[in-house]
């Protein structure tokens, strides 16, 4: 593991340094500094729009950075032929890439570390009369974004592993927005009874295949705050363990592609 | 096992007379195993293109002998660096076998023991010397900063260990690059290109390292289109053109065969007509004669002929072969060879006639 754990330092290192990457962090974090200037022009309460416009921010920010980071891990390696000093030595294949997808997330965790306090930080200053409770909820969805866009680069690893970086791109956001945008409509479609067995099977198909990256997104219950399902904990955890699996899926796939892949 | 390097040498530079299966060579003096690092049966790679498929490496046998410098030649988009991929363990033959180390090429186990250097290397440019050293250390699991620091200094890198990459010269990210390649003591290394593009202070300083390579026992595999470098350091080489081997052996045995430029005064056309032959060439002009011959046609005898008629022979300029030249025959066209030997000739012969004397850069023997 020595070798995973230094391809992941390494892989860090390079994309915090990532002038890209430091651009579109910087657009977020500036636009959840200006977000509360925006929530006046609602007519909606103060705390809704913030809340939701902050999480959005930080959704979509970590989105396009979770998926600008992966789909150039492996190709500028192999352009820049860093990869065959690292492969020359006993580093098996699997070792460089779960290395780089460990070390992808390691880089996502520390850039949305930074956006989630300057979240906590902007939620306090305009909402002074905010509990510690309130906070604590708003602290997280962030959590959850995390461990969706953990999943959006094990997509994106899983797709540069054959295909190239402009058309990953559209692969791993074309898989995540329909698996946010669509993953419950098509949920029910596959639980629908009256439909035909074809147009059932296509749309559990699609359920599957596709993951639901909408459960993550669990800011209707800090924002509406109403009865909280009976065990939180377990669907937490349950969706957790999704993540887990579906990572664990994508990154095994990657790799036996990656093992037969003339680089 | 004997090391062949060491045996050739103590029975003198004949090569081996027989190899059977490559592991034994009979030699004048008897027998010994061949202690082979890196060996390819008929290795083959072909790619599908669009306009069919295309190899780029054909039936490829290679024999690299452990301990010594092996220099692996050939024109761009010749295979070389598709065959040490494919030794590296980096892409599949297509067909053939490949051995390195005594082990399936891309083992892991023989990773342990080889090094690798690319051309034109790149190194996480926000790392420094030293980071990117022991980065390459923990691949190994090595944790030693001691190994990494004498490495460095190794490779006159120990005033500049601290410093990012971003700031290194070619030179010295080279020099990193050699430094990486020894954190694991290999036996093998194979070196792409390892002076391309280096000044030339720079290029001696690996040039001097490589055969230092050797004293210590190491096995070098250095494809290189710096062909004087090669020609100084290796110990054998193998050209290969359109991923077909061309020549592989030793460089005393593959330069053998030179030609001896003999010039001569006074003599008439009828005797340079009597040294014209399919293997010489003759030019002849205001009673100079020129005659470029083999050193297999005895020169004694040309000489003897020209002062027989009356001739002074003005110089005797043994050419030895150079590898450019056996280089060119093997992956140029015959027209490209032939034009080149006549233009040179001209060249020589404008120069005698100017200043009646050789070209500087060979060694003159007076008559």
């Amino acid at each position: 593991m020595n070798a995973v754990i230094s391809i992941a330092k390494t892989t860090i290192g390079e994309a915090i340094r990532r002038r890209v990457l430091l651009v579109i962090l910087l657009i977020g974090v500036l636009f959840l500094v200006i977000a509360p200037g925006l929530s006046v022009l609602s007519a909606r309460q103060n705390y809704t729009v913030l809340t939701s416009f902050t999480l959005g921010i930080i959704q979509l920010t970590s989105a396009v950075i979770a998926i600008v980071l992966t789909v150039y891990l492996l190709p500028n390696e192999v352009e820049r032929r860093t990869i065959y000093t690292i492969l020359s030595k006993p580093v098996y294949r699997w070792h460089f890439l779960l290395g780089k997808y460990l070390g992808a997330v390691g880089a996502l965790f520390m850039m949305m570390v930074l956006m989630s306090t300057v979240l906590v930080l902007v939620f306090k200053i305009m909402q002074k009369d905010a509990s510690m409770d309130d906070v604590m909820r708003l602290a997280t969805a962030p959590i959850f974004f995390f461990v969706q866009m953990s999943l959006l680069a094990a997509v994106a690893m899983f797709f540069s592993t054959f295909v190239s970086p402009i058309v990953n791109i559209f692969l791993s956001g074309g898989v995540y927005l329909i698996g946010t945008l669509f993953s419950p409509v098509f949920q029910d479609l596959s639980n629908n009874k009256s439909l035909s067995p074809a147009v059932k099977g296509a749309a559990t198909l699609v359920h599957t295949v596709v993951p639901n990256f909408a459960q993550y997104n669990i800011q209707s219950g800090i924002i509406n705050r109403g009865p909280e399902l009976r065990s939180v904990e377990f669907y937490y955890a349950t969706i957790v363990g999704y993540a887990l699996i579906y990572i664990a899926v994508f990154l095994i796939a990657g790799m036996m592609i990656f093992d037969r892949k003339e680089v | 096992m004997l090391r062949y390097g060491l045996l050739e040498r103590a029975l003198g530079s004949t090569a081996p007379r027989l190899r059977w299966y490559n592991r034994i060579a009979i030699f004048p003096g008897g027998l010994c195993l061949l202690n082979l690092a890196i060996e390819t049966k008929n290795l083959t790679k072909t790619y599908k293109t669009s306009s069919g498929p295309q190899s780029v490496v054909k039936d490829l046998d290679l024999q690299v002998e452990r301990g010594e410098i092996f220099g692996f030649l050939g024109p761009n988009g010749a295979g070389k660096t598709t065959t040490i991929k494919i030794l590296l363990g980096i892409i599949d033959s297509t067909s053939g076998e490949a051995s390195v180390l005594g082990n399936p090429a891309g083992d892991i186990e023989s990773h342990r023991k080889l090094s690798y250097l690319p051309e034109k290397p790149y190194y996480y440019e926000h790392m420094t010397g030293m980071e990117i050293t022991q980065f390459y250390a923990s691949l190994f699991g090595i944790k030693d900063r001691e190994l990494c620091e004498r490495l460095l200094n190794r490779v006159n890198l120990g005033n500049d260990m601290n410093r990012p990459i971003a700031q290194y010269s070619k030179g010295m990210q080279q020099r990193v690059g050699l430094a990486q390649s020894l954190l694991n003591d290999p036996e093998l290394l194979f070196l792409d290109e390892p002076t391309g593009g280096l000044d030339p202070i720079a290029h001696i300083e690996i040039r001097d390292l490589i055969l230092k390579f050797r004293d210590e026992g190491r096995t070098v595999f250095i494809s290189s289109h710096e062909l004087s470098d090669v020609e100084r350091i290796c110990d054998r080489v193998a050209i290969i053109n359109k991923g077909e081997m061309v020549h592989q052996g030793r460089l005393d045995q593959l330069l053998s065969g030179g030609r001896i430029e003999i010039t001569a005064d006074n003599v008439t056309e009828e005797l340079s007509a009597k040294f014209r032959s399919e293997e010489s060439t003759v030019s002849f002009k205001a009673g100079r004669l020129i005659a470029d011959i083999p050193d297999s046609m005895k020169p004694g005898e040309v000489i003897d002929a020209i002062r027989a008629v009356g001739g002074d022979v003005v110089s005797i300029i043994p050419r030895r072969k150079r590898l450019e030249d056996l280089f060119l025959e093997s992956v140029a066209g015959d027209n490209v060879i032939k034009g080149r030997k006549l233009s040179k000739m001209t060249d020589d012969h404008d120069d005698h006639i100017g200043s009646g004397e050789s070209t500087g850069t060979e060694e003159e023997v007076s008559s």
